[in-house]
């Protein structure tokens, strides 16, 4: 049984070719991670600061194992009709309506308004119905309820889900799961308990360099070791809202679009608001940009020039 | 004690104990996980054997950062053990942690050493005296008794909060009136629903508790008069401060009360020192206000206002917190007193951002806390 799957399952060095193939730049860490969460069959659970590439992981998964990724996103309020199914009530009420002088009886009517095609499937029913095995990303589980935590719990534990109208629904196949958080709120620990964990911190600098070459094409290559040691100085100081690896994205495709081959001091104060979000935060960096300039290197080079 | 082991199953399952008293939760079904594991990935190869238990065996940051280091020295250990037959090393001393005695009576009744008898005999004697008590001044015998009067009237006043949302629970109940009138210009054909919606208690409350010297036991007792809220209110946020910040919610969160209390007194550093309001607060404002703090949230300050901090930092972080939260709310035991006026310059400081100012030193004045909560 066992070796069955194993054949059919990618090896780790498979996922860390996968991931690159992808253009998902890691460390071991994450093919481990990802390859083990495949191979044991249990959710990856995901935490870390606001974009890393955490989201990014399951889109990575979803393509590289050929599969659909559905998503479930949580936020506060969320609930069991949101993230399970719902009858569409409208479609029942016509349906109701125009067969109202049919002569069939109240029972068989009952039981085409109650049937697959009045219901609304909401990721996590459409998660297991799949026709094939789907990777279903549960995107910041942390600012859901404690109940639908808890909630979720008993579906990610027995794969089924019971519709009082019309019975239990087994999962066709089980869903790869990834769950993602910016711990906003500690889980529980019965959830972590049935995931694996990885933590994604914010990339070192050689990575982060290796990335914006890898998905800004056409970088400048100077430029780009500029972003990426810029951002690295940014990250140091004590910021509200310190910017994540995809604010470095943006910015290096911002400045890459302008043709701009190097940084200097005007053009990193006109496009500040790409990598910061906060007024605070501009106001504290534009204070200190000479310092960071300097660490940075950038302007010995523009002296230079 | 590590001992050497030959097989690498033994080695897991040794790891995994040693691992428990770092306080992982590396259970048998963590060892069945990785052994699983070991079949899918070359065992040889000790990084990609680190990174796996890495994966099975951590459950959060703290862990996943710490973790190399405790693979790292326990596979020197297991180097430096010459032989499975090797004796116990001498047993580990327990750190002791002295206290002063008024914590460690409290501590002691925290640690279940309590006398029926005599409880059940004196409630209806004294309890009217003791909600009148400041809590300083109460003997340790009675300190007993008064946890009890103040959980039974949290345990009230929380129900009684809780009654006018008692809905929560159904969703998505079809509203019939609504109903009726949208679909009025139908001529009375029902095609668009209209739900109705269960009021949801959305205040948040955050909690900051000054456990200084000449605080710590009225922090105590607010705190386990807080702790009856939990369920009532979606989020409470604890903290405590002396001269620097720390988040307890954690710990609160434990089931036993019992257990929680315990260790916030062991685990905290700070609880007993000076006070630094301003800088805590600072460290609040930056750490966690953002993430915390909304329109719909009450902060609750705990504290007498003794501050050898700096005020100036005491009056921005009161002015941005003000800003960013529903209400302020300030309790100082001290208001207690008859003769007291706010006049200590950290108060005075905090004075204008503060939008209820009240007590809290004997159950009475808690009573009056959970009223308007």
């Amino acid at each position: 049984m066992f070796v069955i799957i194993a054949l059919a399952m990618p090896e780790l060095n498979d996922i860390k070719r996968m991931l690159s193939e992808q253009g998902y730049i890691t460390d071991d860490t994450v093919a481990m991670s990802v390859f083990l969460s495949l191979q044991l069959n249990k959710p990856l659970l995901v935490e870390g600061p606001a974009g890393v590439g955490k989201t990014e992981i399951a889109k990575v998964m979803a393509r590289a194992l050929d599969t659909d990724l559905i998503r479930l996103q949580c936020y506060e309020g969320l609930d069991a009709t949101h993230a399970l199914y719902e009858w569409n009530y409208q479609r029942q009420l016509l349906h109701i309506k125009m067969t109202e002088h049919n002569a069939q009886s109240a029972d068989e009517k009952e039981k085409t308004i109650f049937s697959d095609s009045f219901l609304m499937k909401r990721p996590l029913l459409q998660a297991i119905t799949h026709h094939q095995r789907p990777v279903l990303l549960i995107d910041e589980i942390d600012r859901s309820d404690e109940e639908f935590e808890s909630f979720l719990l008993e579906v990610l534990s027995d794969w089924q889900i019971t519709i009082p109208e019309t019975g239990t629904i087994r999962a066709t196949h089980i869903p790869q799961v990834i769950l993602t958080g910016n711990r906003t709120r500690e889980l529980s620990e019965a959830l972590r308990r049935r995931c694996l964990y990885l933590y994604i911190d914010y990339p070192g600098f050689e990575k982060e360099w290796l990335i914006v070459k890898n998905k800004v094409p056409g970088i400048d290559a100077k430029l780009a070791e500029q972003v990426a040691r810029f951002m690295q100085q940014l990250r140091i100081m004590k910021l509200e809202k310190t910017p994540g690896l995809s604010e470095t994205l943006d910015w290096a495709m911002a400045l890459s679009s302008l043709h701009i081959d190097h940084l200097d001091k005007d053009i990193i104060e006109q496009t500040l608001g790409v990598v910061l979000k906060d007024w605070r935060d501009t106001r504290d960096v534009q204070q200190s940009l000479g310092e960071l300039m300097e660490k940075t290197g950038v302007i010995s080079k523009f002296d230079k020039a | 004690m590590i001992r050497r082991q030959t097989s690498l199953s033994a080695n897991i399952v040794q790891f995994c104990r040693f691992l428990r008293q770092q306080g992982f939760a590396a259970g048998i079904e963590e060892e069945a996980l990785i052994l699983q594991a070991l079949l899918y990935i070359d065992h040889t190869d000790l990084a990609a054997f680190r990174l796996a238990l890495k994966t099975i065996l951590c459950r959060n940051k703290k862990q996943a950062e710490g973790f190399d280091l405790l693979f790292n020295e326990y596979w020197k250990q297991v180097g430096k053990a010459v032989d499975a037959k090797l004796k116990d090393g001498p047993a580990r001393e327990k750190k002791s942690i002295a206290r002063p005695a008024q914590f460690k009576a409290l501590k002691a009744w925290l640690h279940g050493n309590r006398n029926n008898e005599t409880e059940e005999t004196a409630i209806y004697s004294t309890q009217e005296n003791l909600s009148h008590k400041d809590f300083s001044s109460i003997p340790d015998e009675d300190v007993d008794e008064l946890m009890q009067t103040i959980k039974a009237l949290s345990k009230r006043l929380a129900a009684k909060t809780k009654r006018r949302y008692q809905f929560t629970q159904k969703i998505n109940l079809p509203d019939l009136r609504q109903t009726l009138r949208k679909n009025l210009r139908r001529g009375g054909e029902l095609l668009e629903l209209a739900y109705r919606k269960p009021k949801q208690n959305r205040v948040k409350l955050v909690l900051l508790c000054d456990v200084s010297k000449s605080m710590e036991l009225y922090t105590v007792f607010f705190i386990q008069f807080m702790y009856a809220f939990q369920q009532v209110y979606g989020k409470i946020e604890t903290f405590t401060f002396s001269t620097t910040l720390k988040r307890v919610t954690p710990y609160l969160k434990e089931k036993n009360f019992h257990d929680a209390l315990r260790l916030l007194g062991t685990e905290n550093n700070n609880w007993e020192g000076g006070t630094r309001i301003g800088e805590s607060l600072d460290s609040f404002v930056r750490d966690y206000s953002k993430k915390m703090l909304d329109s719909k949230t009450i902060v609750i300050i705990l504290s007498d206002g003794w501050d050898i901090g700096d005020l100036e930092i005491l009056k921005t972080n009161m002015e941005l917190i003000r800003a960013r939260s529903k209400k302020i709310v300030w309790l100082n035991p001290l208001t207690g007193f008859a003769s007291y006026r706010p006049e200590v310059a950290g108060m005075q400081t905090a004075m204008p951002f503060i939008d209820v100012f009240a007590p809290a030193h004997n159950v009475e004045s808690l009573r009056r806390v959970g009223k308007w909560l």
